[in-house]
């Protein structure tokens, strides 16, 4: 076993919010039926139609378009999964090894407990850091990693933290006495360093009846530093890290097992060499002072070199606005032949099955969004037969732009097939039939009247599914990813923001730009259902 | 066709309303039919019926020769290939679109919808929605949509309820003189007997979900 070194950096905070429910909001019932219509031209529908395709125009050209979705699948850049607790070491070692001669790197930080299942479901990530070997174990079993690329060299204390200024407990028989103890989830690699060290110190049935459970450990240090938790177990470079904490003790090294970060290259890494040499560095002298200076435990090596610039790791807030327009913009656009199709089944025909079909359309809209993104995964996943087939075509789903698309359309299509179908059932059908008569057909019936006289409604939807979309976590941080720059929409990067309070500033442009657009969403959304029930209105007295 | 021929209409039909079932058994070889009753009979449905847009009814429909309705195989001619001039009674002029483009619905040239437009008293309303008609133009302009989809038979519900006395006299007379010209059959509904007297060379009662000629 190596040699373990401490040294200590300055601070950078952490913390996590509770994903954001989806508004469930209702589509407006309309139930009138016009009996002689007369109503708003067509010259408006086509205005209407004009103007929101010109807005599409420049929010995709202003956006950056297709050319973006392309930058995401190619180029030499490594995606590396590792564990939480890396977050503000790792894209310094990255940035590192770029100025080095290496390649970009993107990040997605999460608990080990989340990234490992991703991994196993065939995301294309080149890197995995383990904050434990359990779970390096477990995906080893599985084939994920490629044997013989592991290597361990870094290493961490766990620690007890208070709120600064709080009374510390001077051991852990004193943990009984506090109000919360917060620890990260039970399979999270640091929740389980603090359970063993709980129960080898005696007092894990004293406390286990006020622990709370944050995600990552990150989760947990959030709510000590907020004052929710009055103490919480975490490592000892997140205690560093944190200003609004300080540390009351160090868990001995023989209570519980050496915490370790095992990083290997995965095998459905895209550039498997680029990630050998991203770990070989990382093992290197260069970023062991890196990792040194940010207080982790590293095994000893050559004297370190001079520290390399600092750089920031927080998410950037217009690349956020951006993807998730692009994102919102993609999902509502391929959604609408879907809804307008489904919607006008639902509202037109009866059918053996209608039951069935609607439920399964509706069902993202009560399902958590995460399970909404863990069965897209499973279909979609690179380990399953037709995520095979999409990334053989070179149109990979799971964490791409596409994947995120995806996770937003399916939560917000329930949103869209309801607000689309009531617009056709506000449409009488006495039109299509006296259309009929006429000698026009079903399907130019279609195209001529219920299309028509559905216009607005349908835009309604269209806006609708368009805000929710916006508005998607679950399903996209577990479908998509959180990869700055590439699937970190303004949601996710909210919720990474929220562990970086250096950031206060970003984190409100977000959340205004996000209370606008929704705000904006639903006053277009009301405009819309108002036009709607005009165009179809009973003329004045008959 | 209407033509001199005319074979006249074969209704035996069943239509199950939510209160009562009809029973429509109607054979005539008149030109022009009506059919009378209190509000609520089911005078509507048996337009319907022939328009081809009541999927309930069940039984035999023929029209001039014509099968459009078989026990045997269900509809055999759908709506969209009848040619009927159906103007119901809700009038229900597209919304969205102006009289001229109501008038031009079913592909007929500009020439013949200005011509028709001439004859109902209707042109100097072609850019108009519907909605800012009132209830006697709404009505000359779904008869002029009727005539001008070609019809082989026309059928008229309750056409001159919302003019008044000396309109409904002048319309009616159109209608008749239009009907005679292009020798379109046609079948009227109406709770009133005098707009049926005018038109109508035949004419049953539809009383207790059943037809009797009057």
């Amino acid at each position: 076993m190596a040699r373990w070194s401490q040294c200590q950096r300055r601070s950078r905070a952490r913390g996590r919010l509770a994903p954001v429910l989806a508004g469930g909001l209702r589509p407006h019932g309309s139930g009138t039926r016009p009996v002689v219509s007369l109503s708003s031209p067509i010259r408006a529908l086509q205005e209407g139609g004009a103007r929101l395709s010109a807005l599409l125009v420049v929010v995709v050209v202003a956006f950056g378009g297709p050319s973006t979705v392309r930058a995401q699948s190619g180029g030499d850049e490594i995606l590396v999964l590792a564990a939480a607790s890396l977050t503000d070491v790792l894209p310094r070692v990255a940035e590192a090894w770029r100025q080095d001669g290496g390649a970009d790197v993107r990040f997605s930080f999460d608990a080990t407990s989340r990234l490992a299942p991703q991994a196993v479901q065939g995301a294309p990530a080149d890197v995995f850091f383990s904050a434990d070997d359990a779970w390096m174990t477990w995906l080893e079993d599985r084939g994920v990693v490629v044997p013989g690329t592991e290597r361990r060299f870094l290493g961490n204390s766990l620690v007890v933290v208070v709120p600064r200024g709080a009374t510390a407990p001077a051991g852990p028989a004193d943990l009984a006495k506090v109000r919360r103890l917060a620890l990260a989830g039970e399979n999270v690699p640091a929740g389980r360093y603090a359970r063993e060290a709980l129960e080898a110190t005696g007092v894990w049935q004293a406390v286990a009846s006020h622990v709370v459970r944050g995600g990552s450990v990150r989760g947990a240090l959030e709510w000590v530093a907020r004052g929710e938790a009055g103490a919480g177990i975490v490592y000892g470079t997140d205690a560093l890290a944190e200003p609004r904490v300080s540390t009351a003790f160090t868990f001995p090294e023989d209570t519980h097992t050496p915490v370790r970060y095992p990083a290997a290259v995965l095998t459905s890494a895209p550039h498997p060499e680029l990630a050998r040499a991203f770990i070989d560095f990382a093992a290197g002298p260069e970023a062991r002072a890196i990792f040194e200076q940010a207080g982790f435990l590293v095994a000893s090596g050559p004297p370190p070199p001079a520290t390399p610039p600092l750089v920031a790791s927080t998410p950037d807030p217009i690349s956020a606005i951006r993807i998730s327009v692009l994102v919102a913009l993609l999902a509502t656009l391929a959604g609408l032949p879907v809804a307008v199709g489904l919607g006008w089944l639902m509202a037109r025909r009866s059918f053996r099955g209608k039951v069935l079909l609607s439920t399964i359309i509706l069902a993202p809209l009560v399902m958590p969004p995460v399970v909404t993104g863990f069965l897209l995964l499973s279909v979609l996943g690179s380990r399953s037969p037709l995520g095979r087939l999409l990334a053989g075509l070179g149109v990979p789903v799971p964490f791409t732009i596409l994947g995120a698309a995806l996770a937003a359309l399916a939560v917000g299509l329930p949103l869209y097939v309801l607000t689309v179908r009531n617009a056709f059932e506000a449409v009488d059908p006495h039109y299509e039939e006296l259309s009929w008569t006429l000698g026009v057909g079903p399907r130019r019936t279609f195209m001529r009247v219920s299309l028509p006289l559905a216009v607005p409604g349908i835009v309604a939807g269209a806006v609708l599914a368009f805000a929710r979309a916006l508005g998607e976590f679950g399903a996209t941080v577990v479908l998509a990813g959180n990869v700055e720059g590439r699937t970190r929409t303004i949601a996710l990067a909210i919720y990474t923001l929220l562990e970086a309070p250096a950031a206060r500033r970003d984190t409100w442009i977000l959340v205004g730009a996000s209370v606008a657009i929704s705000l904006a969403a639903l006053v277009g959304y009301e405009a819309l259902s108002r036009r709607q029930r005009r165009r179809l209105e009973v003329h004045d007295g008959r | 066709m209407g033509g001199e021929g005319w074979r006249g209409l074969r209704l035996d039909v069943r239509v199950p309303l939510e209160d009562h079932p009809l029973e429509v058994r109607l054979e005539s070889q008149a030109r022009s039919v009506a059919i009378v009753g209190p509000s609520g009979a089911g005078k509507s449905t048996v337009l319907r019926v022939l328009a081809g847009v009541e999927t309930r009814a069940r039984g035999e429909v023929v029209v001039d020769g014509v099968t459009w309705l078989d026990p045997g195989r269900g509809m055999v001619v759908p709506p969209w290939e009848r040619r009927v001039g159906w103007v119901p009674q809700d009038v229900l002029l597209f919304p969205h679109l102006s009289v001229r483009e109501n008038l031009a619905y079913a592909g007929a040239p500009p020439e013949e919808v200005t011509a028709t437009a001439d004859m109902l008293q209707v042109s100097g309303l072609m850019e108009r929605r519907p909605r800012r008609l009132s209830g006697g133009e709404r009505q000359r302009v779904a008869l002029g949509r009727a005539l001008l989809s070609a019809p082989r038979l026309l059928l008229l519900d309750e056409p001159f309820s919302a003019l008044d006395r000396p309109l409904r006299d002048q319309l009616s007379a159109t209608v008749r003189r239009v009907a005679a010209q292009r020798s379109i059959p046609l079948v009227l509904v109406s709770h009133d007997e005098a707009d049926t007297r005018v038109l109508a060379d035949e004419r049953w009662h539809l009383r207790g979900g059943t037809l009797e000629p009057l």
